[in-house]
């Protein structure tokens, strides 16, 4: 695998969209690029960012805060 | 399968080419616009990490609406989506512990792992169908679906919403399709293919093509990627 195919897996592995006999031969071009290749998978997960921001937000209801803080705060006191 | 009648609809209007030339690209800003001394989401990570409660309240403040979005657009349902909003909260309050800020930003982490949390709540659930059928439900008024011609108005709301939706509506909408499956849905190239009734190969073909796209979009609106 050359470097261009690498980066074309690597989008599709940052979503989850490898298949299984995909993944083998992803990981051992992975090993096989080192530093590179893990520098190039991580900036591949700025996808992620931006498919949730392509996004409108949606309001949660107030009370989900409320119990958010309650239940940090009781794991904070136990 | 046939194709979705939201497909069908993007075919009666071509879609302009998109072109993103440097100069006319404003600046991405990816993250909302923060008030003048504000916090940044580094600064509201290192605080969860060395357990303050009130930087996750304003970490949620920022970034519940956008979670929130994303975890709809995979579950289709409102309470469901407000419990999980509070559980991946509250994962991040107890995972922050593994947060680097060298493996990239905190809302990419958030993003992550609430997606990830998103589609095994579907899975658990078995809702597929459930889910399904309120998707086809919702398709035509859901503003959000990516597949659709968005308004001027639409455009306007948020630059940065605006920005990245002008890349992906630019993709054809067969691999806009695509990649709203595996990313949203977390389907494989394999359910994609069979959803579709696409070859397999077509199926890689369009993810490859689609996120090389997107990537190379985002890329030339932000110089970050």
């Amino acid at each position: 695998m050359n470097f261009s195919e690498f980066q074309n897996q690597a989008r599709l592995y940052v979503i989850g969209a490898l298949e299984s006999e995909e993944l083998e031969e992803f990981e051992n071009a992975r090993k096989k690029f080192g530093k590179k290749g893990e520098d190039f998978i991580t900036k591949c997960y700025a996808l992620h960012e931006a498919f949730a921001l392509s996004l409108r937000p949606a309001k949660a209801s107030d009370a989900i805060k409320e119990r958010l803080m309650a239940m940090v705060k009781a794991k904070k006191e136990g | 399968m046939g194709q979705p009648k939201l497909i069908a609809s993007t075919r009666r209007k071509p879609k302009k080419r998109v072109r993103l030339a440097k100069s006319r690209a404003r600046p991405l800003t990816v993250a909302p616009q923060l008030e003048p001394g504000a916090p940044s989401d580094l600064d509201l990570m290192r605080g969860i990490q060395a357990g303050d409660a009130d930087a996750l309240s304003q970490l949620y403040d920022r970034y519940n609406g956008i979670l929130k979005a994303l975890i709809l657009r995979v579950i289709h349902n409102e309470a469901e989506a407000d419990d999980l909003l509070q559980e991946i909260f509250m994962e991040i309050w107890n995972q922050a512990k593994n947060f680097s800020a060298q493996k990239g930003k905190p809302l990419g982490w958030m993003v992550t792992l609430a997606r990830r949390r998103a589609i095994d709540g579907l899975r658990k659930k078995q809702a597929y169908a459930r889910a399904e059928e309120r998707l086809q439900n919702e398709t035509e008024q859901q503003p959000d679906a990516w597949v659709h011609n968005a308004t001027e108005e639409e455009i306007v709301l948020s630059d940065t919403r605006a920005l990245i939706r002008k890349v992906i509506s630019s993709l054809p909408p067969a691999q806009q399709q695509a990649i709203d499956f595996a990313f949203f849905k977390g389907m494989s190239q394999r359910e994609i293919a069979a959803k579709t009734n696409t070859p397999l190969g077509t199926v890689k073909t369009r993810l490859e093509l689609g996120l090389k796209k997107i990537y190379d979009g985002l890329k030339e609106l932000k110089d970050e990627l």
